[in-house]
């Protein structure tokens, strides 16, 4: 079986009923994907297959053998990375990191398929993707700017507009 | 100081979003062993018998780690602050709760390894479980541990979390009303996305590198030298990155079984927990039960409070003694009550062991404290922003275990709340501040409880 994984063509010999996952995971080192169940229910191991996001767990790899897989590595890198990815930064998107690879993947997605910046839409597309660490808000947020924009400032320092200052001075 | 008040890049932020963040199931060492446990099928059971030779002889079997290789196998979590050792590292004779590890395959694949665990010889001979802690703490509740289902873990013969303050007799006899309650909190599962995982190294120098998920690395490189009974500098534990915590990777999940399962195979060990076993048998946040009888007058002033607290620590005792510790502490929450007596156990049940998650031991007492207070507000007739107002925590006001308030920020969070509730307050409520207590806000009852030194402590 042969999958092109981030551009690059790749033998795959584990058995054909293997996950997608493990595939990509085990015999292949591509761990971004990240198994948080390996049953379906939590979304960070989503991978696009032929551009389209997938739950790689649930997929034996015979199915989608030929595919072209892209994982999170393959949308931008720490020196060029996609609007997306700087989005979650900026907006602090990302707390643990673990359901990070599976929610870049869905968002991206989501844009590329004309999402618009509507906040119930964009739920309703990460509806199956679990974060134990954000509360989602933020992640909400930093989609809905990356349907806008491309660049996002993700060094800088600067006062806190949101900084509340609670309680008396007595 | 240009850091305060400002917005700082997170400094793991490019490797989350771009996959490049290593997870310890992301870490990989050539020659590696994956393990996996057999666990009790029973909330409570005795072990009669069990044979790891058949299992163990199965091919691609490298190694079956039981009790028999735990150099300690007993293991106190708190045994450095007196509280004794209670739980086995591995099930010997009894298993305790659903879940129990009795023992760790390590072989060359995972599939192997279960097949293995599955086909390790056990005889089980079942006990009735309590599972509600309310009943573990009958007399007659059968016992989980031989001392009792509670048992001496505070100074000397102290079976009990206690505090007394004030003269409690003296509230119950001067006050108009006498208002109860009983509040419970059920288990949560902290549930993180990255369940439960660890790789041990065998290095050439005898030492051992484990890569770990704990949210504690010096806690973890404690347990794990205690249970070897090596010095510390003979293990290494590798952290940083936790795929979400939230309190249940205090305890050691899997370090010091794989610690031990690679020393015998001299072979690297991967274990890590499905999603299953992690809501089955990694330790949750505990439920309480909790009993509050609160003294109070007429016009809203609460005298003294007595209160029974069960902690349900599962199984084994871990981290409940400090949670409940932390619990009574905070018994009265926001608020200033002068006149207490409080009794607290850390009871055992046959459910997993509970353990740490954000302020536990206090956020079951905030949510039993608040609803009690708008019961009382309710019973009297009262607003319940006044009471709250009235007996809220002041300057120089002391704590159930007498420390002073010096900056006790109750008065601004109630106004806010009614502020963010759009309600009006009387005047004489709006202009309330956290200051030290005089005139109305002074009454007789509430002036020997002051603190009038300056200093903090
Ligand atoms: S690992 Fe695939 S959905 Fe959770
Ligand atoms: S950032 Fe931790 S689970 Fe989403």
């Amino acid at each position: 079986m042969k999958l092109e994984v981030n551009g690059v063509n790749r033998e795959v010999r584990s058995e054909p009923l293997t996950p997608l996952l493990d595939v990509l995971r085990e015999e292949l080192d591509v761990t971004s994907p990240k198994a948080g169940c390996h049953a379906g229910g939590c979304g960070a191991c989503t991978v696009m297959v032929d551009g389209k996001p997938r739950r790689s767990c649930l997929i034996p790899v015979a199915a989608v053998d030929g595919a072209s897989i892209t994982t999170v590595e393959g949308l931008g890198t720490p020196k060029d990375p996609s609007a997306v990815q700087q989005s979650f930064i900026h907006h602090y998107a990302a707390q643990c990191g673990f359901c990070t690879p599976g929610m870049v993947v869905a968002a991206t997605a989501y844009i590329d398929g004309g999402g618009s910046d509507d906040k119930d839409e964009i739920a309703k597309a990460i509806s199956g993707h679990v974060c134990r660490c954000t509360g989602y808000t933020k992640i909400l947020d930093a989609i809905a700017a990356a349907t806008k924009q491309t660049e996002f400032d993700i060094t800088i320092i600067a006062p806190d507009p949101t900084t509340v200052t609670i309680g008396g001075s007595e | 100081m240009k850091a305060v008040g400002a917005r700082l890049p997170r400094y793991d932020g490019m490797g989350h979003v771009t996959g490049h963040t290593r997870f310890v199931d992301d870490v990989r060492v050539p020659g590696m062993l994956w393990a996996k446990a057999l666990r009790s099928p029973h909330h409570h059971a005795a072990i009669v018998h069990m044979d790891t030779s058949k299992a163990a002889a199965m091919p691609g079997v490298h190694t079956i780690v039981t009790w028999e290789d735990v150099p300690l196998l007993e293991y106190g979590h708190l045994s450095g602050l007196g509280i004794p050792a209670d739980e086995p590292l591995l099930a010997r004779d009894v298993v305790r709760y659903k879940g129990q590890p009795i023992a760790l395959v390590a072989a060359d694949d995972e599939e192997t390894a279960s097949a293995a665990a599955a086909a390790i010889e056990i005889e089980y001979e079942e006990r009735p479980a309590l599972l509600d802690v309310r009943l573990a703490f009958d007399e007659d509740a059968p016992k989980i541990h031989h001392w009792g289902n509670w048992y001496p873990h505070f100074e000397e013969e102290m079976d009990v979390r206690q505090i007394r303050k004030g003269n409690i007799d003296q509230a119950f006899e001067d006050a108009d009303k006498i208002i109860s309650g009983v509040y419970r909190s059920s288990a949560i599962e902290q549930a993180p996305v990255e369940t439960q995982v660890g790789l041990a190294v065998p290095e050439p120098d005898g030492r051992l590198t484990i890569y770990s998920c704990t949210q504690a690395l010096y806690f973890s490189l404690g347990v794990v030298a205690a249970h070897l009974e090596v010095p510390l500098n003979k293990v290494k534990i590798v952290g940083g990155t936790v795929g979400g915590g939230f309190g249940g990777k205090v305890d050691t999940a899997t370090d010091t079984v794989i610690a031990l399962a690679a020393q015998k195979t001299g072979r690297p060990v991967k274990w890590r927990w499905t999603r299953e076993e992690e809501f089955l048998a990694s330790s949750t946040r505990g439920p309480w039960h909790m009993e509050i009888i609160d003294a109070v007058t007429n016009d809203g002033w609460i005298l003294g409070r007595k209160m029974l607290t069960l902690h349900d620590s599962g199984a084994y005792a871990r981290f409940s003694p400090y949670g409940l510790t932390k619990h009574s502490f905070h018994h009265t929450g926001a608020y200033t009550i002068p006149n207490l007596h409080f009794d607290g156990y850390v009871v055992f049940t046959n459910r997993v062991p509970s353990t740490a998650m954000r302020g536990f031991g206090v956020t079951s007492i905030s949510f039993a404290g608040e609803t009690h207070m708008t019961r009382v507000a309710n019973e009297l007739g009262m607003d319940p922003y006044e009471i709250r107002l009235k007996n809220a925590n002041r300057v120089g006001d002391t704590s159930p275990n007498r420390i002073r308030y010096t900056d006790p920020s109750t008065v601004d969070v109630v106004k806010a709340i009614a502020n963010a509730e759009g309600r009006d307050l009387e005047p004489a409520l709006a202009g309330m501040t956290r200051a030290t207590r005089s005139g109305e806000m002074l009454p007789p009852h509430l002036v020997d409880q002051l603190d009038t030194s300056e200093g903090s402590h």
